[in-house]
């Protein structure tokens, strides 16, 4: 029996990758592939037929001999993993090797009786790239982590220790933590995005009042992150570091860098404050008001503040 | 040392056509160096002033048509060499016209094995188009060379070489050997804008063009259909007699939105 291999070299995202996995499947077998941790019975026996795991972290080159192994073995209609950057680079390397097509970062997909219409973000945000594939063509695909909305199945697995690992090409001599704030922006409903608007690091206060009021995350564009330092990298929004997708997102005082709009284009919806008219971020707004941060979110804030009050 | 830089001509997002039927009019949309490609080259030639040697830029145009693009192509690639490339090698074949990185990615690395052997090959983590990251692992994959994704410094120490990954939650730092291809993020450098010598000097070096037969690819076959359509905003503009009446519009917008819950 084919089937569809779907993997990630850690663990904790590998159910972002079932629902896609379950919507393509026919005939297949779900083959789960990723490392241990001790509910992996649980994992394993909530959606996957097959599980082979790694007693330990490996490094991508390994995970790559790994894997054509076990496709040189399975034959693979499809091979999925959520869209971490580990996972784009093995799965991209191994989709060459086995000279499949992928798509990368899928946002929806739809069937009919012979094609896949994949739907993927492109320009930046500013358009979607619709990719009809014939469904006798073997692919690579990944999807954007927390995309589709993961449902437990209960299956009995077949689980499978990883026993021989393959000598890596690299060593890893070190690691830096990343800085972590409290929030999780990628999980909030609503999101308010600072920007190079805002002129020194207290006047953020303005936007955390906002943010109080509506329960909302704050988060923000590349300058405040990379160049000031005002924010920790874990807010920044943007193409190399994170994509959210709250229901409602709010930019201000953001001009629209293409990574940020790209980045938020999956909001529900987009309002924009900045006050500059011809701002492009405007371009990529459901709402858009033209005015000075400085004095609109202090009047924003209290208006919502007696909405709540009554 | 000997350093490839891939470059992709990408449409340029700030002037993107929009037709009034509101699809995207790609033939009419200038093209630009990728964004982080312009960070890849910056950090290639960086290399280059440091260790010595020299830097070749290896392009395919997968936007056409030829006849009416192939200026604007060349304008970027004379742009790339003038930052501080030497030579170009470029591939303009109307069977890549809207090519994916599956069939850009095997010409390119046909091209680069006949051109030679580099030390490091440099690209961008992804291009600002179409955005699939799959090209340093293709490349990877069909060189047969090792790769590392997600470069934001880079230290060369003889025969090795150490990388700083920008995951998701750390920055991991590997040691490999040379050759290597990786890809850079867009926090690696600032790329330098060329002077005004360098950009008259720039047509002094070499482009050398080749098609498809030339680097022994007879056949390349798009077997799939990709149409781009722009995502809708309502793109509206709230205005008021003050700041006051604006707050209440916006507020009144979320609501009905079902948004925002008080």
């Amino acid at each position: 029996m084919s089937g569809i291999i779907v993997f990630s070299s850690k663990i904790k995202y590998i159910n972002d990758a079932l629902p896609l996995a379950y919507l393509l499947k026919e005939k297949e077998e779900i083959i789960g592939v990723s490392c241990y941790e001790k509910n992996l019975e649980e994992i394993a026996n909530n959606g996957f037929d097959v599980f082979y795991y790694s007693e330990t972290e490996i490094l991508n080159d390994q995970w790559y001999e790994i894997l054509i192994n076990i496709a040189n073995e399975i034959k693979p209609k499809y091979l999925i993993a959520p869209s971490s950057k580990d996972n784009i680079e093995i799965l991209a390397r191994i989709a060459s090797k086995l000279g499949y097509p992928m798509v990368t970062d899928v946002s929806n997909l739809e069937k009919t009786n012979d094609t896949l219409i994949f739907h993927k973000p492109v320009l930046g945000g500013r358009a979607t790239a619709i990719f009809k594939i014939q469904k006798d063509i073997n692919l690579a695909i990944t999807v954007p982590l927390r995309k589709f909305k993961y449902e437990a199945i209960s299956t009995k697995a077949k689980i499978l220790k990883i026993e021989k690992i393959p000598v890596s090409q690299f060593q890893i001599i070190g690691k830096e933590e990343k800085k972590k704030s409290a929030v999780k922006i990628e999980e909030a409903d609503i999101v308010i995005g600072v920007g190079r608007g805002f002129k020194a690091k207290e006047d953020l206060k303005l936007a955390f009042d906002l943010a109080e009021v509506l329960n909302a995350q704050v988060g923000c564009s590349r300058p405040i992150a990379a160049d000031y330092k005002w924010l920790p990298d874990d807010v920044w929004i943007g193409i190399s570091n994170k994509s959210i997708r709250p229901k409602l997102y709010i930019a201000v005082g953001i001009s629209g860098a293409p990574q940020h709009v790209s980045s938020v284009t999956d909001s529900k919806v987009i309002v924009a404050i900045n006050n500059d008219k011809n701002a492009p971020i405007f371009k990529y707004a459901d709402y858009c008001i033209v005015a000075d941060l400085y004095q609109f979110l202090p009047i924003l804030t209290e208006k919502l503040r007696k909405f709540k009050k009554s | 040392m000997n350093i490839a830089v891939f470059i992709k001509a990408s449409l340029n997002l700030n002037l993107i056509k929009v037709e009034s039927s509101g699809i995207i009019n790609t033939e009419e949309t200038p093209l630009t160096i990728s964004e982080y490609d312009k960070n890849a080259l910056e950090e290639g030639i960086r290399i280059k002033e440091k260790l010595g040697g020299k830097v070749a830029i290896f392009s395919a145009l997968t936007y056409g048509p030829i006849t009416k693009r192939q200026a604007d192509y060349e304008r970027i690639i004379r742009e790339a060499l003038a930052m501080g490339a030497d030579e170009a090698h470029i591939i303009l074949d109307e069977k890549l016209i809207n090519a994916t990185t599956f069939e850009a990615s095997l010409a390119l690395a046909h091209l680069t094995k006949k051109v030679g052997m580099f030390d490091i090959y440099i690209t961008g983590e992804a291009s600002m188009d179409t955005s699939s990251y799959q090209f340093p692992s293709r490349l990877s994959s069909l060189l047969n060379i090792p790769v590392v994704t997600f470069v934001r410094k880079t230290d060369i120490q003889g025969k090795d070489i150490l990388l700083y990954r920008d995951l998701e939650e750390e920055i991991q730092i590997i040691k490999a050997k040379l050759p290597v291809i990786i890809s850079v993020t867009g926090e690696i450098n600032q790329p330098r804008l060329p002077t005004l010598k360098q950009i008259l000097q720039s047509k002094t070096k070499p482009i050398f063009k080749y098609n498809l037969t030339d680097i022994d690819i007879p056949k390349i076959n798009l077997g799939r259909e990709i149409k781009i359509l722009p995502v809708s905003r309502k793109n509206i503009f709230i205005e008021g007699k003050n700041l006051e009446e604006v707050s209440e519009k916006l507020i009144d917008y979320l609501f009905k939105e079902g948004v925002v819950k008080l």
